[in-house]
C-alpha cells in the first residue's frame, strides 16, 4: 500500500477564521489523507519552514479576511525561492477569493483555489488525486530538506511492506552530543505544551543548540490522521527547531512502524536534543524499548484515579523522570504524595517534578530544563 | 459550587415562586385583589398614540386577562418592558415614537445633506433631544482602510441621523496587536476594517466628532488587546478636548477574552493574564468614565463560528455571570460594575431566535439580582444584535436583502436595544456604499416607515408559538449550565475545551445539513437551478499605496518617540509585575508607544497566547 497523501493546513498571519479549516480537516482526514494542521494566525515564513520539515505534498491554506492575493504569492515565493516549489499550494475563502483574484494568484504560482460552495468531497478527491505523488528531486536541497525526504523514504518504505528495515542499531554512546529523551503519558496530561516550553527555555539557554521533535499522532482506524501538534506548539515553529509529525498508521502502544528508524536518522544527524513525543497511552504502554531514548519521561496528569491505577501504570517504572503536570488542580498535592510512595517501591534512582506548563515562566518547567540539559 | 450553580438555582426558584403566587393570587382574596387592582392601573395609565392614519392605540399592549391569577403570571413571570424580570425588553418605551403630532418635514432624506443635514435636523427639532427617543437604535459596523477612510464613512453614515453612534471594524494585525510594519503582515493592513497603530490614528479616525457630547457614541469591536486601544482612544480624547472629557466619554469596547478562547481566535495574551488585564480596565473605566460599557459580553462571533442558538446564548450568559463573579471577587461594588456590562447577539433565521433574547434577559435578570444582589440597573440585559453574517450566501446575493429583513424583524420582536443589520454584499467583501445604504435603510423602513414598532410596545410578543420556545430556549439554556457547572464553572469549562468542541461539533453538523440539503438555503442547495458567475460586486480593496503611507506614519512616530518609548515601556512592566492596576500607566504609554511595541512588550512579561485546537 503506498504511504497516504500528506498535507499541510494553515490559516494566514492576523486571521482567526478556523471554522472552514477545521471542517475541511476533519473531511480530508475521513478521506485517508494525513493532514498536518498548523493553526491560525500563521506567518509566511512557519508555513513555508513547516511545508518543507513534513515534506508535504501540497499546502492548504484558508483565508478569510482579505490581504489573501499578498499572502497565497508570498507563500508561493518563498517555497520557489527555497527550491521547493513541487510543493503545491491551494486554498480557498469562500467568497473573500474572487476570480480576478484567483486569476492573479494562479499567475503568482498558486495551483488551486476552491470558490464557495465547493463539496468538501470534491477537494478531498481534488487533494488524492493530486497532490499524493508530487515530490520532484530538489537541485539545491538544505541539509533540512534532505533529513525531512529522507524520513518520508523510511515512512515510505515501511507502508509498503511493514517489515521492510531493521532499525539501525547504535549504541547510545556514539550518539556524540546529542541527547535523546523521550515523552510519553495519558493523552490530556499536557505533552505538548509541556514540550513546547521545554523548548522555549533550551532555545534560549543554549543559544547554539539545533532540537529535532518527533511528535505522534494516532491514524483514524483505515483513514488518515490529523497531525495538530503544532497549532498549539508556539515556541517550536523556529529556524532551530526540526519538527516532524508522524501518524501512527495502525500501529498500537504510541509511536509508528517507522519510528526507531526514523528516530535513529534523526540522532545521528546534527541536532543537540532529539524530542520524541507518543501518543497518549494506556497503562500498559511501554513505548521506548529502542536504546536510543536515553532519557524516559512519563508526563502524568494529576486526574488519574484511585492509588491503586498507579500500581497498574508500567511506565511508573522505566521512566527516568515522572512528571505531576496541571500541579495547579486540587488535586496535585495528594499526587504527587501518592506517586513518591509508588516510586520508593522501585528501589531505583527516579525524579519526580510537579508543572504547571500553561503559567508562563514556571519553576517546574525550568526544573524540568536543568534535568534535560544536565 | 461555581456562582453558575446558584444562578440555575435562582431560575428554578423564581419559576416556583411564580407559580406559587398564582395560586395565591387564586386563593387569597386580598392578594388577589391588589394584583387585579395594579393591572388596572397599568391599563389606565397607558397613554394613547395616533398612528399617521388617525388610528388610536395604546401605547403599551397587554394581554386580555382579567382574572388574578392570570395576571400575577404575566406581572411576575415574565413582566412589564422595563419591569422584573425584564422578558419583555429592558426598557419601558424602546422603539417607540415620541408622543406628539407628526412633525412635517422633520425627516431629512437619508445621505443627501450629510453631515449639514445633521445638524440642520438637530436645530430645527429641539423637542426631540428631551424625550427619551433621541437616539435611534441603528449602529452600523464599519471600518476599512486608514483612519481617515473610516472617518469619512462613519460621516457618510451618521450624516442623517440624529445622533452618532459609531461602531469600529479594525483590521486583523490591529485586533492581534501587530504593527503594520510588523513582518508579513502588509497584505493586511486596512482589510476587513481600519489600521490603528498609535492613538494618532485614534485622533484622525474620530476627527469632526465631538467626543464627550451626550449624543456621541463610539463602539469598537476588539477584544485581545481591548485595554491597549481604549487607552489610545482615552489619550486620543484628552488631547483634542482635554482631561475634562474623560467621564463624558461614552461608548463600548468589545473586550470579551472569554468568547475569543471558546471561538473568535483573537487572543494574545494567556487567558489569566488577558483577564487581569480587563479586570484592570473595568475597573478604571466603571470608576472614572460612568457612562462607558468596558466590556460587550458576545454571542455572534460564536453563533457564526457554528453554535446552535441554545449555545450561544447559554455560553454568552454564562461567560456573563463569570465576568460578574471576578469582577465581585475583586471587590468592585457590584452596582459600580453591573450597569456597565452589556451583551451582544446573534440572529439568525432558525426558529429559537424568535424568542432567543426574551430567555436571555430573564435569566440575566433573576441571576443578578438573586445570586450577585445587583440593583435594577444591573439586571437589566442590555443588547446588541447583528444580524447573521453566516446566514448569507453569495449565490444570488440579492436574497440576503430578504434574509437580513427577516433576522431584523426578529431582532426587533425581541427587544434588541441597538442593532447592525448585515449588508448583502457581505459574503464576498467588506460592505459597499450602496449596499451599506440599503441595510441601513432596511431598518429604517422597518422601525420609522412601517407602523409595527413605533406605536406600540409588546406588538408581537406574547403569542403562543413564541412563548413555547421561550420556555423550550430557556430549559435547554439551564441544562448548559448545569453541564458547564459540572466542570467546574466557566473557566475551568474553557481549559477543557468543553465550549469549543461543542461549537465546532455544531459547526460541522450545520455543514452537513446544507450538503445533504436537510437546511435548506435557497439558490444553494435550493432552487439552484441558475448557475451564474461570481456576482460582480464593487470590492473593497485598499491600495497599495495607502498601506505605505501607514507604514510611514508608523515608522515617524517611532522615530520621534524612540527615546521615551523605551522608559514608559520598562515602567509599564514595573506596574504590570507589582500587581497593580496597570491601567492608568497604559493611558500614559500610549502616547508615546505603538500598539505592537506594548503588545511585545507584555508579552514578555505574561506571555503568549497557546491556541486551542
Amino acid at each position: 500500500m503506498p504511504s497516504p497523501v500528506r498535507i499541510l493546513t494553515a490559516v494566514p498571519i492576523c486571521d482567526g477564521h478556523d471554522s472552514a479549516i477545521n471542517t475541511i480537516n476533519l473531511d480530508f482526514i475521513r478521506h485517508g489523507i494525513e493532514v498536518v494542521y498548523l493553526g491560525y494566525h500563521r506567518s509566511v515564513e512557519d508555513i513555508v519552514r513547516t511545508a518543507i520539515q513534513e515534506d508535504v505534498g501540497a499546502v492548504g491554506i484558508s483565508s478569510y479576511n482579505g490581504g489573501h492575493v499578498e499572502f497565497f504569492s508570498e507563500v508561493a515565493r518563498a517555497l520557489r525561492k527555497q527550491g521547493a516549489d513541487d510543493i503545491k499550494l491551494f486554498g480557498g475563502g469562500g467568497g473573500t477569493i474572487t476570480e480576478a483574484d484567483a486569476t492573479v494568484m494562479r499567475r503568482n504560482g498558486v495551483d488551486k483555489i476552491f470558490f464557495a460552495g465547493t463539496a468538501l468531497t470534491e477537494m478531498a478527491d481534488f487533494v488524492r488525486q493530486h497532490y499524493g505523488n508530487t515530490h520532484r528531486r530538489r537541485r539545491k536541497a538544505t541539509p533540512d530538506m534532505k533529513l525531512a525526504r529522507a524520513l518520508t523514504e523510511i515512512e515510505d518504505r515501511y507502508a509498503k511492506n511493514k517489515r521492510a528495515g531493521k532499525p539501525a542499531k547504535k549504541k547510545a554512546k556514539s550518539l556524540g552530543k546529542t541527547r535523546v529523551i523521550g515523552f510519553t503519558g495519558p493523552g490530556g496530561a499536557g505533552k505538548t505544551t509541556l514540550i513546547d516550553e521545554l523548548v522555549l527555555r533550551l532555545l534560549r539557554r543554549a543559544p547554539q543548540a539545533r532540537i529535532a521533535i518527533l511528535s505522534h499522532d494516532p491514524s483514524v482506524v483505515g483513514a488518515g490522521a490529523l497531525l495538530g501538534d503544532r497549532a498549539t506548539m508556539i515556541n517550536s515553529q523556529n529556524d532551530r527547531v526540526f519538527m516532524r509529525s508522524m501518524a501512527t498508521r495502525g500501529q498500537a502502544g504510541g509511536l509508528s512502524p517507522a519510528t526507531g528508524e526514523c528516530l535513529a536518522l534523526l540522532a545521528r544527524s546534527d541536532f543537540d536534543y532529539v524530542i520524541l513525543e507518543t501518543v497518549g497511552t494506556g497503562q500498559e504502554a511501554m513505548p521506548f524499548q529502542n536504546e536510543l531514548v536515553q532519557k524516559r519521561v512519563l508526563v502524568m496528569n494529576p486526574d488519574y484515579g484511585s492509588r491503586l491505577q498507579l500500581q497498574k501504570i508500567v511506565m511508573l517504572d522505566l521512566a527516568d523522570l515522572v512528571v505531576v503536570n496541571k500541579s495547579d488542580q486540587s488535586r496535585a498535592r495528594a499526587a504527587v504524595s501518592e506517586i513518591e510512595q509508588r516510586l520508593e517501591q522501585n528501589k531505583r534512582e527516579q525524579k519526580l517534578l510537579s508543572t504547571v506548563a500553561k503559567r508562563h515562566r514556571d519553576a517546574g518547567v525550568d526544573q524540568l530544563c536543568d534535568w534535560v540539559m544536565d | 459550587m461555581s456562582k453558575l450553580g446558584r444562578v440555575v438555582e435562582a431560575v428554578e426558584n423564581y419559576n416556583r415562586f411564580v407559580l406559587k403566587e398564582v395560586k395565591r393570587a387564586r386563593s387569597e382574596k386580598k392578594f388577589g385583589q391588589q394584583m387585579i387592582d395594579r393591572w388596572n392601573e397599568v391599563k389606565a395609565k397607558t397613554p394613547i398614540g395616533t398612528a399617521p392614519t388617525g388610528l388610536k392605540l395604546p401605547r403599551l399592549a397587554l394581554p386580555e386577562i382579567d382574572e388574578a391569577g392570570e395576571i400575577t403570571r404575566y406581572l411576575l413571570g415574565e413582566g412589564l418592558p422595563g419591569e422584573f424580570p425584564y422578558t419583555n425588553g429592558a426598557y419601558r418605551e424602546m422603539y417607540l415614537e415620541p408622543l406628539r403630532e407628526p412633525e412635517v418635514g422633520s425627516f431629512v432624506k437619508a445621505g443627501q445633506n450629510g453631515k449639514n443635514g445633521h445638524r440642520k435636523n438637530r436645530k430645527k427639532a429641539p423637542a426631540l433631544e428631551k424625550t427619551k427617543q433621541t437616539e435611534e437604535p441603528t449602529r452600523l459596523f464599519s471600518g476599512f482602510g486608514l483612519a481617515e477612510d473610516t472617518n469619512k464613512r462613519f460621516h457618510y453614515l451618521t450624516g442623517h441621523q440624529r445622533s452618532a453612534r459609531l461602531s469600529t471594524a479594525f483590521d486583523g494585525p490591529t485586533l492581534y496587536g501587530i504593527d503594520s510594519d510588523a513582518d508579513g503582515v502588509f497584505g493586511k493592513i486596512g482589510e476587513g476594517g481600519l489600521a490603528i497603530d498609535t492613538y494618532e490614528d485614534m485622533v484622525r479616525l474620530y476627527d469632526g466628532f465631538d467626543m464627550g457630547a451626550p449624543d456621541f457614541s463610539a463602539s469598537m469591536t476588539i477584544s485581545g488587546p481591548a485595554p491597549i486601544i481604549m487607552a489610545m482612544y482615552i489619550a486620543a480624547a484628552k488631547k483634542r478636548f482635554g482631561p475634562k472629557v474623560v467621564p463624558n466619554l461614552r461608548g463600548t469596547i468589545q473586550a470579551d477574552i472569554f468568547k475569543e478562547v471558546q471561538a473568535q481566535n483573537e487572543t494574545i495574551f494567556p487567558t489569566e493574564a488577558s483577564l487581569r488585564f480587563l479586570c484592570d480596565m473595568i475597573e478604571y473605566t466603571t470608576r472614572e468614565m460612568p457612562r462607558w460599557y468596558p466590556v460587550s459580553i458576545s454571542g455572534y462571533h460564536i453563533g457564526e463560528a457554528g453554535a446552535t442558538p441554545v449555545q450561544q446564548a447559554a455560553y454568552t450568559v454564562s461567560n456573563g455571570f463569570a465576568y460578574a463573579e471576578m469582577l465581585a471577587a475583586r471587590g468592585i461594588p457590584v452596582d459600580q460594575f453591573a450597569p456597565r456590562l452589556s451583551f451582544f447577539l446573534d440572529c439568525g433565521l432558525d426558529v429559537e431566535y424568535i424568542a432567543l433574547a426574551r430567555a436571555s434577559r430573564r435569566i440575566w435578570a433573576i441571576g443578578m439580582r438573586d445570586v450577585f444582589g445587583a440593583g435594577p440597573k444591573g439586571q437589566m440585559f442590555k443588547l446588541h444584535t447583528q444580524t447573521s453574517g453566516r446566514s448569507l450566501v453569495a449565490a444570488e446575493f440579492k436574497n440576503n436583502l430578504t434574509r437580513t429583513a427577516a433576522e431584523l424583524m426578529l431582532a426587533y420582536m425581541n427587544g434588541t436595544n441597538s442593532c447592525h443589520s448585515n449588508s448583502a454584499d457581505e459574503p464576498f467583501t467588506t460592505p459597499s456604499e450602496e449596499w451599506i445604504r440599503l441595510a441601513a435603510h432596511g431598518q429604517a423602513i422597518l422601525l420609522d416607515e412601517s407602523g409595527i414598532f413605533k406605536h406600540t410596545m409588546n406588538m408581537l410578543t406574547g403569542s403562543p408559538g413564541m412563548k413555547a420556545v421561550e420556555r423550550a430556549v430557556e430549559a435547554a439554556m439551564l441544562e448548559e449550565f448545569r453541564q458547564i457547572e459540572e466542570l467546574g464553572g466557566v473557566l475551568p469549562a474553557i481549559e477543557h475545551r468543553y465550549q469549543r468542541s461543542q461549537i465546532q461539533t455544531a459547526a460541522h453538523r450545520y455543514e452537513e445539513q446544507i450538503y445533504n440539503g436537510t437546511r435548506p438555503i435557497i439558490a444553494l442547495n435550493k432552487y439552484n437551478d441558475r448557475k451564474d458567475e461570481m456576482p460582480e460586486v464593487k470590492m473593497v480593496r485598499t491600495p497599495r499605496a495607502k498601506k505605505q503611507l501607514q507604514v510611514d506614519r508608523l515608522a515617524k512616530f517611532k522615530k520621534r518617540n524612540a527615546a521615551k518609548a523605551e522608559r514608559a515601556l520598562n515602567e509599564l512592566t514595573e506596574v504590570v509585575e507589582s500587581g497593580k492596576n496597570f491601567f492608568p500607566m497604559l493611558i500614559e504609554t500610549v502616547e508615546v508607544c505603538s500598539l505592537g511595541q506594548i503588545t511585545g512588550r507584555l508579552q514578555e512579561v505574561v506571555g503568549r497566547f497557546r491556541p486551542m485546537v
